[in-house]
């Protein structure tokens, strides 16, 4: 069963957390740091809907006090919301390392947006280049195209 | 004495002419001036109601003593116009803490976006969403009259704008600019008439039940341009100093119950924010999203007014 705090739910699955919903005033993500497995925390955060200034707030005091614990984040699978909060403040990033990410793409040929799941170490040496991976259309199957400003989007890769 | 007038300082004299014509519609007399020099020196002569600014003057050693001189001219406020080319002056322009009125857009001017800036600064018509969206749009409204009702009207707008056909990012940015703006008009915006802000630091996830005078108002809508959020608390606590000194914040608050970050992640997460200040009476804040182009085609940038009632 996941447990919930407040508009957020975490569940267990194998070594990874799975976190669902917002991240808000009631979240109390610092907890998540006693599941640490081997000084290591892999959180799945493609469920997650919203995060506000507060949880903005509770996201880095858990990145810092995973740097005081010495425990290593993974973050997998973080959706937009989250990926623009690290890249407008850079306290947010902390020492967590992304493996997956999600991006906007838009087609051209139909006018389908999507938010595309980027594996951020396959695509390494593209990401470092501002050059975002080829996606297709699941609509048209005509190519995407990234639907933002590299240098700014992939800006939290650059820690 | 001369006639009340606008003064606009911009180098290109085919974007002066451009904006003499949005302008001009406005019925004031408008004066031109190549540089900020230019334009002191005009300003002894002159008694602007309004000055437009070009932001590549935004550079000038000389901005501040334009500002200055203006001011004591009588100008009301500064509207400063940015283009694609002159993003990099952002942060500058942001940092100086005097423009009180900042329009980007790719283009040198957006005609709409700077008659609504100076219609409501010539009228002193300040209030309500409606004069951004187009003639027939409506605006849902709802009044929040227990904190805890934040969360659940965030959801509920966020599930109708998907439900109109706008996109998962648009509904996001929806999400946080309200949530956002409802936590600040109810926990920031009371004070007392020592000045205290005696809801601040009170816990954001605590209830508390609003009366009439602690009532904050929601209202959005979209015209298939922009998606309107507007919240109006009946305080009228926020001034433009603070406002100004928001925007710019990068760094979150360690300690209290707000985060010190409200404002500057609803700047950044909207293409236009508004204030419309009556101090002491009510604050409103609308948010703007662009729901138009992709987010690729637009300036990685976002205008904000603020706009104080006159006593």
């Amino acid at each position: 069963m996941p447990e919930t705090r407040g508009r957020l739910s975490i569940e267990p699955q194998g070594d990874v957390l799975v976190i669902k919903g917002a991240i808000d005033e009631s979240a109390g993500l610092s907890a998540l740091l006693e599941r640490a497995q081997d000084r290591r925390l892999v959180l799945d955060l493609g469920g997650v809907t919203f995060i506000n200034s507060l949880g903005v707030r509770d996201w880095i005091r858990m990145q810092a006090g995973a740097q005081r614990a010495g425990i290593a984040i993974e973050l997998r699978k973080v959706v937009e919301p989250l990926i623009h909060q690290l890249n407008m403040i850079i306290a947010t990033r902390g020492a967590a390392r992304v493996t997956s990410f999600f991006a906007p793409y838009a087609c051209d040929g139909c006018g389908r947006e999507d938010s595309l799941l980027i594996d951020a170490v396959a695509h390494a040496q593209g990401l470092a280049k501002l050059e975002p991976p080829a996606m297709t259309c699941a609509e048209c199957g005509a190519q995407m195209e990234f639907n933002d400003f590299p240098e700014r989007y992939f800006s939290f890769l650059s820690v | 004495m001369r006639a009340p007038s606008i003064l606009i300082v911009h180098p290109d004299h085919k974007t002066q002419r451009t904006v003499q014509r949005v302008l001009g519609a406005t019925g004031y007399r408008i004066d031109v001036a190549d540089d900020l020099g230019q334009g002191v020196r005009l300003l002894a002569h002159l008694e602007p109601v309004l000055v437009v600014v070009d932001g590549s003057a935004m550079s000038s050693p000389s901005v501040k003593q334009f500002f200055t001189v203006a001011k004591a001219r009588g100008a009301e406020s500064c509207m400063t116009l940015v283009g694609a080319a002159q993003l990099e002056q952002m942060s500058r322009i942001l940092g100086l803490g005097a423009v009180t009125n900042l329009l980007v857009h790719p283009m040198p001017v957006l005609g709409e976006e700077l008659t609504i800036t100076a219609q409501k600064l010539l009228r002193s018509d300040l209030f309500g969403a409606e004069k951004y969206l187009l003639w027939g749009t409506k605006l849902n409204a709802t009044t929040l009259t227990q904190a805890s009702q934040r969360s659940q009207l965030v959801g509920e707008l966020a599930e109708q704008v998907r439900g109109r056909g706008q996109s998962a990012r648009v509904a996001s940015m929806a999400m946080l600019v309200t949530d956002e703006l409802l936590s600040n008009a109810v926990h920031n915006a009371p004070i007392d008439a020592a000045g205290r802000r005696y809801r601040a630091e009170l816990a954001r996830d605590g209830e508390l039940a609003l009366d009439v005078r602690h009532q904050v108002a929601l209202r959005w809508g979209c015209d298939g341009r922009y998606l309107a959020i507007e919240v109006t608390d009946l305080f009228g606590s926020l001034d433009r100093a603070t406002i100004l000194r928001a925007l710019v914040q990068n760094d979150v608050k360690t300690s209290g119950s707000g985060a010190g970050m409200g404002i500057a992640l609803t700047y950044r997460s909207c293409d236009h924010l508004v204030f419309n200040l009556a101090p002491g009476k009510r604050t409103e804040v609308i948010a703007l999203i662009d729901v138009r182009f992709p987010h690729s085609e637009r300036v990685p940038a976002s205008s904000y007014n603020v706009f104080v009632e006159r006593s």
